[in-house]
């Protein structure tokens, strides 16, 4: 049956254009729909006074603490990249559950759009916020909080940082799919937010945690990304960051995978139970 | 269907202070009754302070294991479990009738909105120090430290006086929240900032000194201390003492409620003047 | 039903008592012998641009005059936009007038706030004003201490009142679960639970089906026997005629009319209505309708699968050839009546004009 065969190339190649235009609708979306990120004020609070009081609230606990200068660099540089997790974590669970506020998850899910497209276009706009978030954290680190950058290498610094930020969008990402169904998306995403700031080695190395929570730990790519930043500010080049960035890299792609599964597992689920407007 | 005739004739409840009492019991117990409907939302309240502490908890794990520098961390974790319920739930409170359409129906009662915000404040206050009982309790069973108080009384008393210093905080917060469209900015923007500013896991004096005016206008700050006073043997904060403290936040708190019941006015001639505070 | 109202939004069955004469109290009378007494009111809005200049004003209320004798059921009539809302706003006391006097029983509505809303009942239109996370008794216990209800009062009065809308039996559930017209019964009981002298219905029945209209409509009824001064707005034209004693025609901020239902309909006395319900009329029959000699004014409903067109003309049922001339191909017309006019022909031709 060759004419369903060219039919079946010819609808391949449509699909893939609407895929594309889905992705770019819900890139615009993604940045539009989220009221309540969308105000200037929302933006200097992520970038400018969220990271300076969470890496101020933890330096000065080491520095009453008596810890080393070390120890107290080793925080802030931790708490400088966490402070993504924010924008990236808790405003892409946000978006869902804004779609069901406003009542609009039903016409969304309606529309045959690609679900990869439309789940990965929506949170794009995240990750340019989380990078420029954690590069501000960084900036404040040199700065305000006499970080040395001297040795860094710059260029792993940025493959890095925007790595992580990548990664940290699809833990986003997992729990917006797991806000599809329940009604605490932003109850988990808060919890997880909050979650990594003691399991990602930010405060201190994910040695100091019980053996049995140590591979949680290692299931975040957050916990890649804050050694990563460290031994690159340390000096260490591209090259030599190859092993951990592939292992992150391999992580979030899990991530985003479970994410993309529970997304359309979640989404029959609530058809079947007609979940969709609940909260 | 019973007719209208067989209806009890109203009547009003009697004296400036009965009605304003009765206006208070009753937001109270409305917005009880709102979060037993849904009291999910209370874990992000408790997990931000409880993460911190237990950030805090390995941090000095290196450093020392004295018990009462462990419960001096407790103490502080409790106050920020506290601050942050107080900060988020009561900000919310009257913006919590904007967004579920009570607003009008609030306005036109025969009641100054203050008593009513007040009311909803005071449960959400409770409703912290419930958070910081909690993050106490588990602080003291994961940690082991114990729970000898150095002045029991004094420290019920200070505890207290405390709940009450944040309840007109959030008061004060609430006339913000009501006043800015950008109520929710400032409230995010403030939480860590005030877990600094307050001392609850490092002394203020620690701080740059251009931050001390802030710490020290923050009622909690002298509050806590007055709590660590009480609790802790040879603990050393703030230069003053404990019913110094004490009277300080007095002074401080009286201050927050007047420019609460100021503001609460200028709320409602506002609301007056454009028809509405229905928008957001 | 051939010969009865049947309009696209009116529910059958009920029944049309003749009015009862009301005897007002002379335009000279003092103030507070009114239950509302409204002169001259305005109001502006003004939106304010970035450095804090006035960027757009608008009068909602240019100059508003009307009376409500105590014990009067009083309609105020408008189309959306022409002020009904503000007016009631202001009346409640949640809105400022920019200019002119307003009294409510004899109060000022600039001065005294409390003891006015201790004195009135609000129902809005809707869905909104309950807190719907929880029951009606405690909507109810809420508000009847916000009025300052003496408690003994209200264990009595709550459980009344409930009976009375029809809720008792399910006062108990979270009113997230009442369906519209039982969260409208509600809001009839919220209104009622400090026992106001004067009641603000605003468009009470809007949104509701037929028979939750009609529930709402009898309970108005029954207020007015108790004696309660109301004041209704609604934009619904046979229920302003039903209800009420006098009806104010508010339009562009300005009341055009104010008068009984019959003698507002007495100004269309020089036209009769030939009402047609047809099958397959288009906005193509309307057009050639109107388009006939001595055809003052076309309505039409055409979205159901009847249609019904309403033509107000001098000339009665002599028209009725001619509109049958006009019959397009395939369209049908299945009943026709010549009708007097009623307070909607009336209210078409104020606001029109």
């Amino acid at each position: 049956m060759k004419s369903t065969e060219e039919a079946g190339v010819l609808s391949a190649r449509s699909r893939l254009q609407m895929a594309y235009r889905v992705f770019k609708g819900a890139f615009f979306f993604g940045r539009k729909g989220l009221i309540i990120w969308d105000s200037w004020e929302m933006w200097i609070m992520q970038i400018f006074i969220t990271p300076i009081a969470q890496i101020g609230f933890f330096a000065f606990l080491s520095v009453y603490l008596k810890y080393p200068l070390s120890a107290t660099q080793f925080i802030v540089i931790g708490n400088a990249l966490q402070a993504m997790s924010f924008s990236a974590v808790f405003a892409v669970a946000n978006i869902t559950s804004q779609d069901k506020w406003q009542g609009t998850l039903p016409s969304t899910m309606v529309t045959p759009a690609n679900r990869v497209a439309l789940f990965i276009g929506r949170a794009w706009f995240q990750v340019l916020l989380s990078a420029l978030i954690a590069g501000a954290g960084l900036l404040y680190a040199a700065t305000i909080f006499g970080v040395s950058f001297a040795q860094a290498d710059f260029l792993a610094l940025v493959v890095v940082v925007m790595l992580t930020a990548i990664a940290m969008t699809t833990f986003g990402l997992l729990i917006s799919a797991v806000g599809l169904y329940m009604r605490t998306a932003l109850i988990v995403a808060n919890v997880f937010l909050f979650v990594t700031m003691l399991l990602c080695g930010i405060d201190f190395p994910v040695s100091q945690l019980p053996t049995w929570l140590q591979p949680v730990a290692w299931a975040i790519p957050l916990t890649y990304g804050t050694e990563a930043v460290r031994m690159a500010i340390a000096g260490d080049s591209l090259r030599s960051l190859l092993g951990i960035i592939g292992w992150e890299s391999l992580d979030a792609l899990l991530v985003m995978l479970s994410g993309f599964a529970l997304f359309t597992g979640f989404e029959s689920l609530s058809r079947r139970t007609g979940r969709f407007e609940e909260y | 269907m019973p007719s209208m005739d067989d209806l009890t004739p109203g009547k009003r409840t009697e004296g400036y202070l009965g009605q304003r009492v009765q206006v208070l019991k009753a937001s109270m117990f409305l917005t009880s009754r709102l979060f037993f409907a849904d009291p999910q939302w209370v874990i992000p309240n408790i997990i931000a302070p409880f993460i911190f502490t237990l950030v805090a908890f390995e941090l000095f794990d290196g450093q020392t294991s004295s018990g009462s520098f462990l419960l001096y961390l407790v103490l502080g974790s409790g106050l920020m479990g506290m601050w942050g319920t107080t900060i988020y739930a009561s900000a919310n409170s009257i913006g919590f009738d904007r967004w579920n359409g009570t607003m009008e129906s609030t306005l036109a009662a025969p009641m100054p909105l203050s008593w009513i915000a007040l009311g909803r404040v005071l449960f959400n206050t409770l409703q912290g120090v419930l958070t910081a009982v909690f993050i106490l309790v588990i602080g003291i069973a994961w940690f082991r430290t114990g729970f000898t108080l150095v002045n029991p009384p004094a420290f019920f008393l200070a505890s207290v006086s405390t709940f009450l210093s944040l309840s007109t905080f959030g008061l004060l917060m609430t006339t913000v929240l009501l006043l800015s469209r950008k109520g929710g900015f400032i409230t995010n923007s403030m939480e860590i900032p005030v877990y600094i500013a307050t001392g609850t896991m490092f002394p203020v004096i620690l701080l740059p000194i251009v931050y001390l005016p802030f710490a020290f206008m923050l009622a909690p700050t002298w509050g806590i201390d007055a709590i660590r006073i009480a609790a802790l043997p040879n603990y050393v904060g703030l230069p003053t003492t404990y019913w110094q403290d004490m009277a300080i936040m007095a002074v401080e708190t009286l201050a927050y409620l007047a420019l609460a019941f100021f503001l609460f006015k200028r709320v409602e001639a506002y609301a007056k003047k454009i028809g509405t505070l229905e928008e957001y | 039903m051939g010969g009865t109202l049947s309009y696209p939004h009116t529910d059958v069955g009920i029944p049309r008592e003749p009015y009862q004469v009301l005897v007002l109290g002379s335009p000279s009378a003092e103030s507070s012998e009114w239950a509302v007494s409204v002169k001259g009111l305005t109001r502006e809005y003004t939106t304010r641009n970035f450095f804090g200049g006035v960027a757009r004003s608008t009068w909602a209320l240019s100059g508003v005059d009307f009376q409500v004798a105590v014990g009067e059921l009083f309609g105020l009539i408008g189309p959306n936009g022409a002020g009904k809302t503000t007016t009631i706003k202001i009346l409640t006391t949640l809105l400022t007038p920019t200019g002119g006097d307003a009294t409510i029983l004899g109060l000022d509505v600039r001065k005294d706030l409390y003891e006015i809303r201790r004195r009135i009942g609000i129902v809005f239109g809707g869905e909104r004003g309950l807190y719907n996370r929880v029951s009606a008794v405690d909507n109810l216990r809420y508000f009847s201490d916000l009025y300052g209800v003496d408690s003994g009062v209200a264990k009595k009065r709550i459980p009344q009142l409930l009976e009375v809308v029809g809720l008792a039996d399910r006062a108990q559930e979270r009113v997230e679960k009442y369906s519209r017209g039982m969260k409208q019964r509600l809001h009839i009981a919220k209104a009622l639970v400090h026992d106001p002298e004067l009641i603000f219905l605003d468009e009470p029945t809007i949104g509701l089906d037929p028979a939750g209209a009609r529930d709402i409509r009898n309970m108005v009824r029954e207020l007015k026997a108790q004696g309660k001064t109301i004041l209704l707005t609604t934009h619904y034209m046979f229920e302003a005629e039903e209800l009420c004693q006098r009806v104010g025609v508010i339009s562009k901020g300005k009341i055009v009319a104010l008068d009984t239902p019959s003698d507002l309909k007495n100004m269309v006395r020089d036209i009769s209505v030939i009402d047609l319900r047809t099958y397959g009329a288009t906005m193509e029959y309307v057009e050639a309708l109107r388009a006939l000699p001595s055809v003052v004014r076309v309505v039409a409903d055409l979205d159901s699968e009847e249609q019904s067109i309403r033509v107000q003309t001098p000339m009665g049922a002599d028209l009725l050839p001619q509109v049958v001339a006009a019959l397009p191909e395939g369209t049908k017309i299945i009943d026709r009546t010549i009708k007097e006019p009623t307070l909607e022909d009336a209210y078409l031709r104020l606001v029109e004009e």
